[in-house]
């Protein structure tokens, strides 16, 4: 086994954590509905998280834009190309930031987070922009709505990573 | 546990369409919704798409994802509804009412071209329709073989989740925190296995010399047919069509029509 190119090593990596975050974020019941409607998936986000901590920012990216496709194959909600754009491969690629503090797992879990928010908000503004008049504060709306299941999402996702952490799971197989 | 995810494979000619032609005809679609803002062309719009619905055979997926759009629809409706009434200086109130309808029908015609396209395009024929586009082949292997994984994945959690509960975890019930909790000892053999997984993939795709040759070559490769050719021009047509209704035509207001 240890004769593998690492370039293909990180490919088939990359493959199996975007079918297995297919799993736990669509097939898997949500741990937790929100009132307003989002739900909380369970733990979601981690596998993505997780390979960019292990395997850094590029292949980060690429996984979580993989996904993002996916995703939207699989049955996304898509209403424009930009809010697809934006709402899919962007914001699950933005979860790859995390591979840019591999030292800290928790602030890259933060960041990657974070990033996905900052997506969303944008697609979120863009869809009230898009079908709502003048007079309306999209800004405040957008925020809270993506803000406040993201932040949950983060809560948990942080909880798991560092509980991984501690086991040494982050590398292993390496 | 995983019917939705299984694409339904019901042979059409939509289905057989290659996946760059709906794409355009999508986008089309997509350019037309947005250059009118009344209600009758609009209607006109997400009428005209019924009958390709009902060729690619797939109304009742399509009426769940109508179905599942219906809040944002009244959301879009209520929003514009109210801002229009309380800011906007469009006067009558059926007047407000049409402008808010129009917007919300926009929604609909966007959402019902794009289910169409993810509804009759399987995730095969869109990988292969990404790597003739140029996008770089690894992300279009990812994107296949990901696919392909979800039901050996699906199959298993189930298998682990049964090992555990079969142990004693308790997976419902309990608050917040203790389903998290909970969730780590099906998270961690899960991550693990899949990791294991992968590692096998890597040795399978280098058995079989991946990455050797430079230009890959496809045993199916997608050709602009007959068919496809024909939704280009039809899409060519519609564009075509409402760019001049857009600037020569005005459209009545429909409560101009019931009035007078």
């Amino acid at each position: 086994m240890s004769k593998l190119s690492s370039e293909t090593k990180v490919l088939a990596e990359g493959t199996v954590v975007v079918a297995l975050t297919v799993i736990l974020r669509d097939i898997l019941p949500p741990v937790y509905h929100l009132p307003q409607g989002g739900s909380v998936t369970a733990a979601g986000m981690v596998p993505l998280l997780w390979f960019a901590l292990r395997r850094g920012l590029r292949a980060g990216l690429e996984a979580g834009g993989v996904y993002g496709l996916v995703n939207m194959a699989l049955g996304g909600y898509v209403a424009d190309p930009v809010q697809a754009l934006i709402d899919y491969p962007v914001a699950f690629g933005a979860l790859g930031l995390a591979g840019l503090f591999r030292k800290y797992p928790v602030l890259g879990v933060t960041v990657g987070i974070a990033g996905r928010f900052l997506a969303h908000f944008v697609s979120g503004v863009w869809f009230f922009w898009m079908y709502a008049p003048e007079g309306m504060n999209p800004v405040v709306y957008s925020a809270i709505y993506n803000g406040g299941y993201l932040l949950v999402e983060l809560v948990i996702s942080a909880i798991v990573i560092i509980i991984l952490d501690k086991r040494h799971l982050l590398d292993i197989y390496l | 546990m995983f019917d939705g995810f299984k694409f339904r494979s019901v042979s059409s000619p939509v289905h057989t369409m290659d996946p760059r032609a709906k794409f355009i005809y999508v986008c089309a679609l997509f350019s037309v919704a947005v250059m009118f803002n009344q209600l009758i062309p609009l209607l006109i719009l997400f009428v005209i798409q019924i009958p390709f619905v009902v060729l690619a055979g797939v109304q009742k997926e399509w009426l769940r994802s109508m179905k599942g759009s219906a809040m944002f629809a009244v959301i879009i409706f209520t929003m514009n509804l109210l801002s229009l009434y309380f800011y906007g200086s469009y006067g009558s109130l059926p007047a407000i009412i049409e402008r808010s309808l129009a917007m919300t029908v926009r929604f609909l015609v966007l959402i019902e071209s794009f289910s169409v396209f993810f509804l009759t395009t399987s995730p095969d024929l869109l990988g292969l329709a990404l790597e003739q586009s140029h996008v770089p082949y690894e992300l279009c292997f990812a994107f296949t073989t990901a696919v392909r994984f979800v039901p050996v994945l699906a199959e298993e959690a189930q298998t682990i989740m049964d090992a555990q509960k079969a142990r004693g975890l308790e997976l419902e019930g309990g608050n917040f925190i203790k389903k998290i909790r909970n969730y780590i000892p099906i998270l961690i053999p899960l991550i693990v296995n899949a990791i294991r997984r992968s590692l096998e993939l890597a040795e399978t795709m280098e058995s079989r010399a991946w990455g050797a040759t430079k230009n890959r070559t496809n045993l199916y490769v997608l050709k602009i047919g007959g068919k496809d050719i024909y939704l280009i021009l039809v899409s060519a047509v519609i564009f075509v069509v409402s760019v001049y209704v857009s600037i020569y035509i005005q459209f009545p207001a429909l409560t101009q029509l019931l009035v007078g």
